[in-house]
């Protein structure tokens, strides 16, 4: 009996009950990549200043999306952040709860939900993301349908739309340019499936490094990743607004319903819109959503207001509609295509 | 001259098994009831509440909930196929993986040699890695610009291999990659066991090489080739990481379940898969186990 309780007591102590450490300060973020939108020096940045840590979480929008609806119950997270549209997803399910971050003023009306329950931090544009010297030779691709050409064989990647809202944002956005819209998915997906004979992967996980190595030569994805690969990274890259058109993207935040650190939380998105905040997320390239806070050498690394443009904004109401259904649509079509 | 081996080596063999699996197994050790309490509480917690929990989340509620889930699966052709895709590559992987290992597990258990220690320390090293770490690999080693095109341009002025990591030979490497050491080592300790006189014995009696190795070491290696091969099987067809970040399109149950679990929150039809999973895995160890007690 006595060896039982000892064998016991060791399996206990061996499980971890050790307390954690409790004073550290904690703040949890879904959809937390460093390397994109400059998340990494954002919160290093809010951590130096307050002690208050953003662990890195490597969840895309859908992926954060999913989780939360899965811990409804039990919240793990404080906030998320998301694509525009997934991010309407996430509101409309009630898995927000109604908060108006300080400067809430400063973000324009059609770029934030009127109840609080989502708000817009800055803003990306659709990009090819190229590598100019892993092409083999052959020019950079200007348009959506220099992306078919046989020359760009195996050169091509974007992400899992089942994964990540910027490739959702773009699979939806090819689909109205080619006079689709939400129930009509027909002409995207046939785009699509002409190009996957030019697709490298679908990567379910960040290939930023990837495309600076040159193993991934070209990346349809957010304008501001390649930015920073261009001039943060010193990488051959150029950036490509296709000249056919296409699309910004809110990027959008939330504070989740039953956040377990509500105070810090909202103390945290207060901060996201202060201008040192939205500064240091235009060091990753991404547009403030508050008027000038850019610092003027950043804005002028950007291609000009002319290429910008042909970007057209996105009805995130009917992007959310069409969400799991298109998303269904790209795999059977596309992923699982024989 | 050979007709004479196969009757003597039998019976050598039917000793010698005994001889391993003799009534030693069983010897009562003072106090190990105490001890196995960790372990079995340890099963509890990372098997049946998990296994209860999936259960219950698969049934939304009801028996009926469950068989109809377990049954909705097969209805999905992409899973079917991910499902046939899985158990092919599994088992080709462990025929791969057994059939390239006998010769170094031999190595290993017959011979003191230097190197043998970092040998045996390199060889379990991808033990340790994860899926997505040796998806990773691949990439950097057969990737489009990985390192076996960058040598193979160097040397012959063609990229030999780039690009492999995302098509199925790639798949088959990455698997190959982390079953060989878990085949290896498994089978070291096989071989270690093994009677040297008995093969000693058939030498003097003239059988050649081929012969020895047919009629003795296989059979009395057989109950290990059959648990290995549970093993690698189980292993490969649960494995999901390195899957997930090389394929394109061929894709297999855990993927599946990955990405309904992850991209669309459908906790039943995941579960459902995943019992699905767990049940061909425990058929196939099942199966595996009676091979071996049978031989």
């Amino acid at each position: 009996m006595k060896r039982t309780a000892l064998a016991l007591a060791l399996t206990l102590a061996a499980a971890g009950f050790a307390p954690a450490s409790a004073q550290e300060k904690l703040v949890v973020q879904y959809d937390c990549i460093p390397n994109y939108a400059n998340w990494g020096g954002v919160t290093a940045l809010y951590k130096q200043k307050t002690g208050v840590t953003v662990p890195p979480d490597p969840k895309g929008s859908s992926v954060a999306l999913a989780a939360i609806e899965k811990e409804k119950d039990n919240p793990v997270a404080d906030t998320a952040y998301y694509s525009g549209a997934i991010g309407f997803v996430a509101a409309q399910k009630g898995l927000h709860q109604p908060y108006k971050p300080k400067g809430w003023e400063k973000i324009p009306a059609d770029l934030k939900d009127p109840a609080g329950l989502w708000w817009t931090v800055h803003t990306g544009t659709i990009a090819f993301v190229v590598n100019t010297s892993a092409l083999g030779g052959a020019p950079v691709p200007r348009s959506w349908a220099d992306l078919l050409k046989p020359e760009y064989r195996g050169k091509v990647a974007y992400d899992d739309p089942t994964w990540g809202g910027t490739s959702f944002t773009l699979v939806y956005g090819v689909n109205a340019l080619f006079g689709g819209d939400e129930k009509n998915f027909r002409p995207g997906l046939d785009y699509f499936r002409k190009l996957d004979a030019n697709v490298l992967s679908y990567p379910r996980e960040s290939v930023y490094n990837s495309v600076l190595r040159g193993e991934v030569p070209i990346w349809i994805n957010a304008d501001g990743n390649g930015y920073k690969m261009k001039y943060a990274d010193g990488g051959p890259i150029e950036i490509v607004l296709p000249s056919e058109g296409t699309f910004s993207m809110p990027l959008v935040m939330g504070m989740v319903r039953g956040a377990p650190h509500p105070e810090e939380t909202r103390r945290y998105l207060d901060w996201l819109l202060t201008p040192e905040a939205q500064a240091e997320f235009s060091k990753g390239f991404f547009r403030p959503i508050v008027e000038g806070t850019m610092p003027a050498d950043v804005a002028a690394k950007f291609l000009g207001p002319g290429e910008y443009r042909r970007s057209r904004n996105l009805d995130l109401a009917k992007m959310a509609a069409a969400s799991e259904a298109l998303k269904r649509a790209w795999l059977d079509e596309i992923r699982r295509a024989r | 001259m050979r007709r004479p081996v196969a009757p003597t080596v039998r019976r050598l063999i039917g000793s010698s098994a005994r001889r391993l699996i003799g009534p030693s197994a069983s010897r009562p050790v003072g106090g190990s009831a105490a001890w196995t309490a960790p372990a079995a509480l340890f099963l509890f917690a990372a098997f049946v509440v998990p296994g209860a929990a999936l259960l219950r989340a698969a049934s939304r509620g009801s028996a009926r909930g469950l068989l109809a889930e377990l049954v909705l699966v097969w209805t999905r052709p992409h899973t079917l196929r991910a499902f046939a895709n899985g158990v092919g590559l599994s088992a080709a992987v462990s025929v791969a993986a057994m059939i390239l290992c006998l010769a170094p597990a031999r190595l290993l258990a017959a011979r003191r040699f230097r190197g043998r220690g970092t040998a045996r320390l390199l060889l379990s090293l991808p033990l340790a890695f994860s899926g997505v770490i040796v998806g990773f690999l691949a990439i950097v080693m057969l990737g489009r610009v990985g390192f076996v095109p960058a040598v193979s341009r160097a040397l012959f002025g063609r990229a030999f291999g780039a690009g492999l990591a995302y098509a199925l030979p790639g798949l088959f490497l990455a698997y190959l990659f982390f079953e060989i050491p878990r085949a290896v080592l498994a089978l070291e300790a096989a071989f270690a066991g093994m009677d040297p006189e008995l093969d000693a014995a058939a030498r003097s009696l003239g059988a050649r090489r081929f012969e020895r190795f047919r009629r003795i070491t296989l059979p009395e290696l057989r109950p290990a080739l059959a648990g290995t091969f549970a093993t690698t099987f189980a292993v490969s067809l649960g494995s999901y990481g390195a899957a997930l970040i090389l394929s394109r399109r061929f894709s297999v149950l855990p993927v599946e379940i990955y990405q309904e679990f992850t991209a669309f929150g459908n906790d039943a039809g995941a579960c459902a898969m995943a019992i699905w999973l767990a049940g061909v895995s425990a058929l196939v160890s099942g199966l595996a186990a009676r091979e071996a007690a049978r031989a």
